[in-house]
């Protein structure tokens, strides 16, 4: 019965279609609260032991969470026992599923840096929320227009919808289009009566945008900066200025903001790392940075001679696009699935890295997956090298993926689109397990497994019907963080820095504007 | 329907095409008074379809283009008519521009002075006899995010455009082997970054590489002794064309500003679905057919005014500036090739100019709808035997589907039903102030505001406009009944009360000379009027005892008995005007 009503409701979460933006605030604030009490039941486990390596760290923290599950599991015991029985109905549901925490399990690995969403599997209260991980579950990105405020403009629009279906993607990409896309918006506005310019535009024209751009994707810690940035500028504009003035001078300074901070940054950026890249060198690269990009373009125009090594994954795969256009330029690019990792890394002899935010305490947040290619890199003593604006440095300070982080919806996870009927009678079975083999590679074990129990044909279960596992909920996170120990250089418009100089140059970059 | 909330603008205006309706002209044949977008599908005005459409997507900034002649009658319609009125939102604009006539194409009309300066911004075409089911939001969603150009709006005139077709077949109840096709050779769009959440339409869409309706497909093909030429070219750039034929144009287009330009431009254009969606797919690998069709100079040169207009001029280094070109889902496009070894010498001038960079043609996209019943509907009305089967599809809605077209009320409260007569439900639609007799069986029809239908009538698969009189005993099966007609039965029509009595008399008189003359024929059982499958005009009398299958019936048909009706017309015509 639980496991039904655990079904139901998953799904209900995963295929609701529409979500009023009343209904997404109700849901961030129950995420919050459900954070707090997280955080409580935090203090007072062991304290998180800073993690030395990648490795070292997993276990203490997967202990800790064991021992706190159990005192949890204890505790929710003891509550389910002292309710005076509230009511009939409400006791029953609870209790069974309140029991199960008690019951031996295996909590499996973390696997902070794996390409795949890793799959956490607790029961709890209901069913599939893991507490430590709660404040981490997907807010519901916005699925269509439905619900998005009137006042946003078209561009914004249109930009929040290319965002959401990633195709701009990318920190510095959605930071520049973002800039364009306010400046629009900034010229269709006009200042109402009785109210200037810089009190008015900032939170009746502005946040409106913004909260859009947000409920289509987070943002993205430039994308943040830059907001900081175009408020304060706004705010203190002189009131008296006539409003096009005005106008025309904020859509300059964003000009200007692009232009300084991305485009020549960039240049300078891709000028300063390509000599990183001598002649002969096998440089290693994973998923897709701009700054990469232009790095190895400019190296290969300046004449140097070598070889590249593109790590992808799933489930973006933007290492294919980045394969796609040096392999135009005509570079010799190897092109290599994750798991291939550990092969190609012997080989290299420079890893360049983009990134998504450089934090304070000098790690590197990027595309998923970076982590396990700094660790390798680090593992086979191949230098490891992040081209990252200074746009992009943040003040946040995290010490594991799980902290901070951006998660999808699993759905994307999925590499063909659902099937209308889930192939539960066996003809439909054997035709899936073949597709489900050949493409799908993180279920290709569930599906052996269960290939050797013919006779059962509802057990086989593809990465489709994920969500008609009880007690599993897939998690999609977009980045992971990489320890700074890894990180060799750090290149940024101020120059080459250590990993343990952002706070300094974000200071500088990022707060002093 | 009310709207729950506005949805945002996503700044586009739409204009809707009030054509003529050659195929329906048993029903429109006098435009000025009762044009084709005026006629009811299911109890409402077939513009109602698209204009209830682009509100749903936020778009209110409607201009609704007909010829002069069908101006005033459409006019009126949208300051009267209660299901008009009922729209919220702005009342959209008429424009009726000079030149237009009833046979002008639809690239001509692009090219109106009156219609070019209408446009001011990106648009959305459509016809006024489009009815769709499926959310156009989710359709414009599909453009707005697979047209990397539209963030930066004004910076950049590179957007593509979108079209919508939707297969003709796998429809039960509503696919006819008549119905009109086109042939669309598509090529699939790159792959989507991520699977699209449930119910996104992008698995849908595709690239157009040629577009022509099955007409000229067909001339094509007497020309070329049953063979279709292809250019090589088509398939050394693309290795995966897919040709449909049995798709049709939902004439709905999603259409950035320089079509118009392009349009302008190019004065052999007869059609947008035809000739400018057609040319523009053909550009997109042909060689040097963009150059030919001035593609270059529409894009290229608008771009250069608008970016000095927008940027004043003080920062040109940032044309270079572009989100895409950052974005890690992207790839650089191939950058400038050096032409393939030069030709020999002796192909002298001839040899190509080295090509500048390679105009690089916003794609035309196209949601190609997949076959399946359980589909949202999208089809075009522009046959009688497809208004008929979409009204009676409309009909079969129930009242709380979330299917945008159901009727709140199946039989609407106002309607009278006489005893022992039976409607059912399930499939029936009773406009406003219908009155129904005793005795009646009407099953899987659809009854206009303001019928009168008497006692004993049987209806089956029926469409009743507004206003027809249908007399007592009458059984009609499959039959379209245009605005205001009669069909008379057995006695007068006239015996409910209030009617105005000169009428009444008249008919009274004319029934009874009906069935003295056919009490010569036969008995009582002869005299019933029994219509299977007809058409019949509006304003137009069926009188007693006529027995017909598969007829047009229309005024002024060289058939004899037509020279009494026309007074009759006139007459009920008038009097119905008074009421």
């Amino acid at each position: 019965m639980a496991e039904q009503g655990g079904t139901a409701e998953q799904s209900k979460t995963v295929e609701e279609p529409k979500v009023s933006a009343v209904e997404l605030k109700k849901r961030a604030k129950a995420d919050k609260q459900a954070r707090r009490a997280a955080q409580k039941e935090q203090e007072g486990a062991p304290a998180e032991v800073p993690p030395a390596t990648n490795g070292a760290h997993q276990e203490p923290s997967a202990q800790g969470q064991g021992v706190q599950q159990d005192q949890k599991g204890k505790a929710a015991q003891a509550k389910g026992q002292q309710q005076p029985k509230p009511s009939k109905q409400g006791g029953q549901d609870v209790r069974p599923e309140r029991g199960g925490p008690s019951q031996p399990q295996s909590i499996p690995p973390r696997s902070k840096a794996a390409p795949a969403a890793p799959s956490k599997e607790l029961p709890k209260r209901d069913n599939s929320v893991v507490e430590l991980l709660s404040h981490l579950y997907p807010i519901q990105r916005r699925p269509n227009l439905a619900g998005v405020s009137k006042d946003v403009h078209p561009a914004v629009l249109a930009l929040g919808l290319q965002i959401s279906t990633y195709e701009i993607c990318g920190s510095s990409a959605r930071c520049v289009a973002m800039l364009l896309a306010f400046k629009e918006a900034i010229q269709a506005y006009t200042t109402p009566r009785d109210t200037s310019l810089p009190r008015h535009l900032v939170s009746h024209h502005l946040s409106p945008q913004i909260d859009c751009l947000r409920s289509c994707r987070p943002l993205a810690e430039s994308m943040g900066n830059a907001i900081r940035w175009l408020k304060k500028l706004i705010v203190e504009l002189d009131p008296d200025k006539p409003e096009h003035e005005a106008k025309d001078f904020i859509c300059e300074e964003i000009d200007r903001f692009v232009h300084e901070r991305i485009t020549v940054t960039d240049q300078a950026i891709a000028a300063s790392a390509r000599n990183q890249i001598r002649t002969g060198s096998v440089v290693l690269t994973y998923a897709k940075s701009a700054i990469v990009e232009k790095t190895i373009l400019q190296a290969h125009e300046q004449g140097t001679r070598f070889r590249l090594i593109v790590v992808d994954s799933r489930p973006l795969f933007e290492g294919k696009r980045l394969a796609t256009s040096l392999m135009r330029a005509g570079l010799e690019v190897q092109y290599v699935p994750f798991s291939g990792l550990a092969h190609v890394v012997k080989d290299a002899t420079l890893v360049l890295l983009g990134a998504h935010s450089m934090l304070s305490n000098g790690r590197l947040q990027s595309r998923v997956g970076t982590a396990s290619i700094a660790l390798q890199a680090h593992k086979a003593d191949v230098p490891v090298i992040v081209c990252c604006e200074s746009v992009k440095f943040s003040g946040k300070v995290a010490l594991d993926s799980i902290v901070l982080n951006e998660i999808a919806p699993p759905e994307e996870l999925l590499l063909s689109p659902i099937p209308e009927k889930s192939p539960i009678h066996p003809a439909g079975v054997a035709t899936t397990a073949v597709t489900g083999k050949s493409a799908v590679t993180v279920t290709s074990a569930a599906i052996s497994k269960d290939a050797s129990e013919d006779d059962e044909p509802a057990k086989l279960k593809t990465l489709h019907e994920w969500s008609s596992i009880s007690n599993l909920r897939l998690l999609n996170p977009m980045y992971d963080i990489t320890p700074a120990e890894y990180i060799r250089m750090v290149i940024c418009e101020y120059g080459s820095v250590p990993p343990s100089s952002v706070p300094v140059v974000h200071r500088l970059a990022n707060e002093g504007m | 329907m009310p709207h729950a909330t506005h949805p945002p603008s996503p700044g586009l205006q739409a204009l809707i095409l009030c054509g003529p309706g050659l195929s329906l002209n048993t029903f429109t044949s006098t435009p000025s008074t009762l044009p084709k977008c005026l006629l009811p599908v299911a109890n409402r005005p077939m513009l109602w379809y698209p204009l209830d459409w682009c509100h749903r997507m936020g778009i209110y900034d409607i201009t609704l283009i007909t010829p002069a002649d069908a101006a005033p009658p459409l006019e009126a319609a949208l300051r009267s008519h209660p299901v008009l009125t009922s729209l919220s939102g702005p009342r959209p604009e008429v424009l009726a521009p000079k030149g237009l006539e009833m046979t002008s194409g639809t690239a001509e009309l692009l090219r109106l002075g009156e219609v070019q300066r209408a446009i001011k911004g990106d648009f959305v075409v459509l016809s006024c006899d489009f009815v769709s089911e499926i959310d156009g939001s989710r359709v414009m969603q599909q453009w707005m995010s697979l047209n990397p150009a539209l963030a930066a709006a004004s910076f950049s005139r590179r957007k593509g455009g979108l079209a919508v077709y939707y297969p003709t077949h796998g429809r039960e109840g509503i696919s006819s082997k008549k119905d009109e096709t086109d042939f669309v050779a598509t090529v699939p769009f790159s792959r989507p970054n991520v699977m699209p959440p449930t119910g996104s339409l992008r698995q849908g869409v595709e690239e157009v590489v040629m577009v022509m309706p099955t007409d000229t497909l067909n001339d094509t093909l007497d020309e070329n002794k049953q063979a279709l030429p292809i250019r090589q070219t088509l398939l050394a750039k693309h290795g995966n064309v897919k040709i449909r034929t049995k798709h049709r144009d939902a004439h709905v287009y999603f259409l950035p500003l320089w079509v118009k330009d392009f349009a302008a431009r190019n004065e052999k254009f007869d059609s947008i679905s035809e000739d400018v969606l057609g040319w523009w797919a053909k550009a997109g690998w042909q060689q040097g057919l963009a150059e030919k069709l001035g593609l270059d100079e529409v894009l290229a040169g608008k771009r250069s005014t608008d970016d000095e207009a927008a940027n004043g001029g003080s920062v040109d280094e940032h044309e270079e500036v572009d989100a895409t070109a950052l974005s890690s889902t992207r790839s650089a496009p191939a950058p400038g090739r050096q032409p393939p070894q030069a030709f020999a010498t002796r192909v002298g001038n001839s040899t190509v100019p080295p090509p500048r960079p390679k105009l690089a043609v916003p794609p035309l996209l196209a949601y190609m709808q997949p076959a399946s019943p359980t589909q949202p509907l999208i089809r075009r009305i522009d046959t009688a035997p497809q208004l008929a089967s979409l009204s009676l599809h409309i009909a079969r809605l129930p009242p709380s589907d979330t299917s945008p077209l159901a009727h709140e009320h199946k039989i609407h409260p106002s309607a009278t039903i006489g005893q022992q007569t039976r409607i059912s439900q399930e499939d029936c639609l009773i406009a406003e102030n219908v009155t129904i007799g005793t005795r009646c069986n009407i099953k899987e029809s659809v009854v206009g505001a303001n019928c009168e239908i008497g006692s004993n009538v049987r209806l089956t698969k029926c469409v009743l406009m507004d206003g027809v009189v249908v007399g007592d005993g009458v059984q009609m099966v499959g039959c379209i009944v245009g605005k205001r007609a009669r069909v008379e039965g057995s006695s007068a029509v006239g015996v409910k009360a209030g009617e105005a009595e000169v009428d009444g008399a008249a008919m009274k008189g004319k029934g009874k000379a009906k069935q003295k003359a056919s009490a010569q024929s036969g008995g009582e059982d002869d005299d019933k009027t029994k219509l299977t499958e007809c058409e019949i005009a509006p304003f137009f009398v069926v009188e007693a005892g006529t027995e017909a299958k598969g007829e047009t019936m229309k005024a002024f048909d060289p058939e004899g008995e037509v020279g009494g009706d026309e007074d009759e017309d006139v007459d009920v015509g008038d009097e119905d005007n008074e009421e």
